[in-house]
């Protein structure tokens, strides 16, 4: 079943990216020739180097932010592979490669929480898009106007980074705790389930803040 | 036409209705239990053997008799007890070629140091062990050889078709099905004694001599060939039965001390276990099985009706077993259930993927992995509990335990295992035994020369004599001959003596013969607290655990050859690199766990403070301070 919910999942997350590039692109001159492709992938790839400009702070920001990103592809990888491909459950060079990874995400993703918290917070510039998104399911216009991209996290990059820390305590706890002689086997059996489901939601969230982050840069 | 198909159709049915009905065996008196647990007194009477000349018929024993005659077991109980329903119990089956062989079992092992030789027989046909006939051992040799710690029955019951043969079964009888052996209550049950009447080919004597109130003298086997028990002669060694004078009451009936269930020491009289190893207790200062401690049988778990298909109790035996209890008569099945007081495990700490990869033996069963193997010795292997038995630990053939080898079905468990030794040919791709007889003669001049020693231990053969022996073989036997031992093969490819070393697992065909015969244990079972991974993780998974590395011997009468040893994770189809890897990557686990739980703690803070700041504006929006 996991299997199948993850496959459905992803797919269906990378679909809606995929979607909402054709319908709603980056901007507003953008378009899909092979060329225009090409240059966007290597503004992608761009974005993975250290900005001049970027302060001693900054740098380390985007250092720790590239080594989450890379802890976060190995660890996707390492767990989600073995499961979609091969069927199997994690084990084996995977399970080490995965468990050698796991510590250093953790303490990438701390670091993260603690310098990203601050301008992740919601405040009065995400109220409009919170209306936009009541007007869409309630179909009531609002008089409210939207507010341009100012260089600070979008509210669907907000949520999708508070739904990342969140989801990250029970990822890294439920594993953790297995560890100890504290659970029996149904509740081991637990554990790693619920540290299942929680990476399947976690690399979801993670996928759609790697997405919004690069759609933002793409903006400026 | 209705009619006609009909007719038609009965006529079809038929057949099939005539083998079913005849296949039906007659429930005798003592085959169903009317429902009272009472113990039934067996106070009956005797018969003799069945006599073929006397259409099939047996007698009466009285203790007057001239000449006075073994009782026989067969036809003594199957008065009331179907033998025939009996004889295809799980004991007694091994010859009948359409009964399942099972998860592999220990075999009968053919030693004769002489020659070089340990080579694991069966008339099963687990892999890896030889059908006795292979070797040139025919069914009155085999039970000659290993009557001693078999129940009767089986081979033992089998007509011979060797003329010389059959002359010799007329004068030793059949080993029987004994009953005795196993349902004797009695104290004065003497399998010892059992053992050395079949020592003497008095197949026939033998349950009578081993029960509480006859005593046999004399032997079958210095008998000549026209010798016939039913007419006396003034010979010594003329078998002899003398029954104890208050043995039969005033009708000759006699009281048999009959137990439905048998006493843990009747089944020790077979399946004994002894540690040699220096550093192993005796058997005073051992522990016992934490089952028989609690108070439990060993026919408490391997139970059986009157089909005597014994519960073996391994996982998966209920798909061929026709026992109806072998699928809740395992360690999982008892111990989910709660069965019998049966403690429910909740193996706190333990991953749930060991139970996949593990039995529940490699954790409980057995002694605690050492860094090398140790030796052991058990009943059927070793003659313990017979007359001279060798009791130097290095006596053939050398077995070796614990080893935690990996299953057919997929999960590692502890098990036996011991190098056969062998002369054979390479036939085709397979190598097969030589007719022991054939060996022993032609490699009579080189190798029975040899000293052996006192202690039961191998001769000290060379790479000279290997050669040799070689060499002459291949004069006498068709196809390429080969010495197996120690896992390797020895052989002559262009006239010069080459060896192949090769692992386990992996082998071509040809070399399946060197592998070593492993079967799994599952007793003495240990407690909880005495299991693996009680302590921690690092009592499988570190670098110099012997659950992975352990040393297991080689063992090979070749002087040069005994030295090298094996690792328990070459047994286990695991790359070394791979659990080395996994096990160093332990040293690191607690630092793991703390870093992951610090960032936990960093999360949940950051969590916390930016909760508690929202709370803060939510409150102050509502109550219009913002």
């Amino acid at each position: 079943m996991f299997r199948t919910v993850s496959i459905i999942a992803f797919l269906a997350t990378f679909v809606s990216i995929g979607t909402y590039c054709i319908v709603r692109p980056c901007c507003k001159e953008c378009r899909w020739t092979p060329l225009a492709v090409l240059r966007r992938a290597v503004r992608v790839f761009t974005m993975l180097f250290l900005e001049q400009k970027l302060s001693p702070v900054g740098v380390l920001r985007k250092l720790v932010y590239l080594l989450a990103l890379l802890c976060f592809l190995v660890l996707a990888v390492t767990s989600f592979y073995p499961v979609l491909i091969f069927k199997k459950p994690i084990h084996g060079y995977w399970l080490m490669l995965h468990a050698t990874f796991a510590p250093v995400f953790a303490i990438c993703l701390a670091v993260l929480a603690v310098m990203w918290a601050g301008n992740c917070r919601f405040n009065k510039n995400d109220w409009p898009w919170l209306t936009r998104i009541i007007e869409r399911v309630t179909s009531v216009k609002s008089n409210g106007e939207e507010e341009a991209y100012s260089g600070v996290p979008g509210p669907g990059q907000k949520i999708a980074f508070w739904l990342i820390v969140v989801l990250a305590l029970p990822l890294i706890l439920s594993i953790i705790l297995s560890m100890f002689s504290l659970f029996g086997t149904y509740w081991q059996e637990l554990l790693l389930d619920i540290h299942r489901w929680t990476a399947l939601a976690f690399a979801i969230a993670a996928i759609i803040h790697i997405y919004l982050i690069i759609r933002a840069k793409m903006k400026e | 036409m209705k009619k006609g198909l009909i007719v038609t159709g009965i006529l079809l049915w038929l057949p099939f209705v005539r083998p079913a009905v005849s296949a039906t065996v007659e429930k005798l008196l003592g085959d169903e239990n009317d429902g009272s647990r009472t113990n039934q007194v067996h106070l009956i009477p005797l018969y003799d053997e069945e006599i073929a000349e006397l259409d099939k018929i047996s007698y009466k024993i009285f203790p007057d008799d001239e000449p006075l005659l073994p009782f026989s077991i067969r036809q003594t109980c199957s008065k009331c007890h179907s033998y025939q329903t009996i004889s295809k119990g799980w004991h007694f089956n091994a010859v009948d070629a359409n009964v399942a062989p099972g998860r592999t079992g220990q075999p009968w092992i053919f030693v004769d140091a002489d020659i070089g030789t340990q080579v694991p027989l069966s008339y099963r046909p687990w892999p890896g062990a030889y059908h006795p006939e292979q070797l040139g051992i025919t069914p009155f040799q085999f039970t000659c050889l290993f009557g001693r710690h078999m129940p009767g029955g089986g081979p033992g019951e089998l007509e011979s078709d060797n003329i010389d043969e059959i002359m010799r079964q007329g004068i030793s009888g059949k080993q029987e099905i004994n009953c005795l052996s196993c349902h004797n209550g009695h104290p004065g049950q003497d399998q010892i004694e059992y053992a050395f009447q079949i020592s003497q080919q008095n197949f026939r004597w033998a349950a009578t001599a081993a029960c509480e109130f006859a005593s046999v003298t004399g032997s079958a086997k210095k008998m000549d060939d026209t010798y016939d028990y039913l007419m006396p002669v003034d010979n010594k060694d003329a078998p002899t039965v003398a029954y104890r004078k208050d043995a039969f009451d005033h009708k000759s009936r006699v009281l048999f001390d009959i137990v439905r269930k048998p006493s843990n020491e009747r089944c020790y009289s077979c399946h004994s276990n002894l540690d040699v190893s220096s550093n192993s207790p005796e058997r005073w200062a051992a522990d016992e099985d934490v089952h028989l401690m609690a108070g439990l049988k060993c026919v408490d778990c391997h139970r059986n009706d009157v089909g005597h298909n014994i519960i073996r109790g391994y996982e998966g035996e209920d798909t061929i077993s026709a026992n109806p209890l072998a699928a809740t008569t395992s360690c999982v099945s008892c111990h989910t259930e709660g069965r019998l007081g049966a403690p429910v495990p909740d193996h706190p700490g333990i991953p749930p993927v060991h139970f996949d990869k593990l039995s529940c033996t490699a954790c409980h069963s057995g002694p605690w992995p050492k860094e090398k193997t140790i030796l052991t010795k058990t009943s059927r292997a070793h003659s313990l509990g017979t007359l001279g038995s060798n009791k130097s630990p290095e006596a053939l053939p050398h077995i070796l335990y614990p080893v935690f080898a990996r299953r057919p079905d997929g999960k590692i468990a502890p098990h036996k295992l011991f190098w056969p030794a062998f002369w054979g040919s390479i036939k085709g791709e397979k190598v097969t035994p030589i007719n022991i007889e054939v060996v022993k003669k032609t490699l009579n001049k080189i190798l029975v020369k040899q000293k052996l020693p006192r202690t039961g231990d191998w001769p000290d053969l060379t790479w000279k004599d290997i050669d040799k022996g070689l060499r002459l073989l291949a004069e006498t036997i068709e196809g390429k001959p080969v010495y197996i031992s120690g896992g390797r093969l020895y052989y002559l490819p262009r006239n010069k003596l080459t060896v192949i070393f090769a692992n386990p697992y992996g082998w071509p065909i040809v070399y399946n013969a060197a592998k070593p015969y492993l079967w799994p244990i599952a007793h003495d079972v240990r407690p909880a607290a005495q299991s693996l991974g009680v302590f921690q993780c690092e009592d499988c998974h570190s670098t110099d655990a012997p659950f992975f590395f352990g040393e297991v011997a080689i063992d090979s009468p070749i002087a040069e050859q005994q030295k090298p040893s094996k690792e328990m994770v070459e047994f286990q189809d695991i790359s070394r690199k791979y659990a080395w890897a996994f096990a160093f990557s332990f040293v690191f686990r607690p630092w793991l766990k703390v870093i992951a739980l610090c960032c936990c703690g960093i999360l949940a803070g950051v969590l916390l403070l930016y909760a508690l700041r929202a709370l803060d504006c939510i409150v102050k929006t509502i109550t219009g301070k913002n």
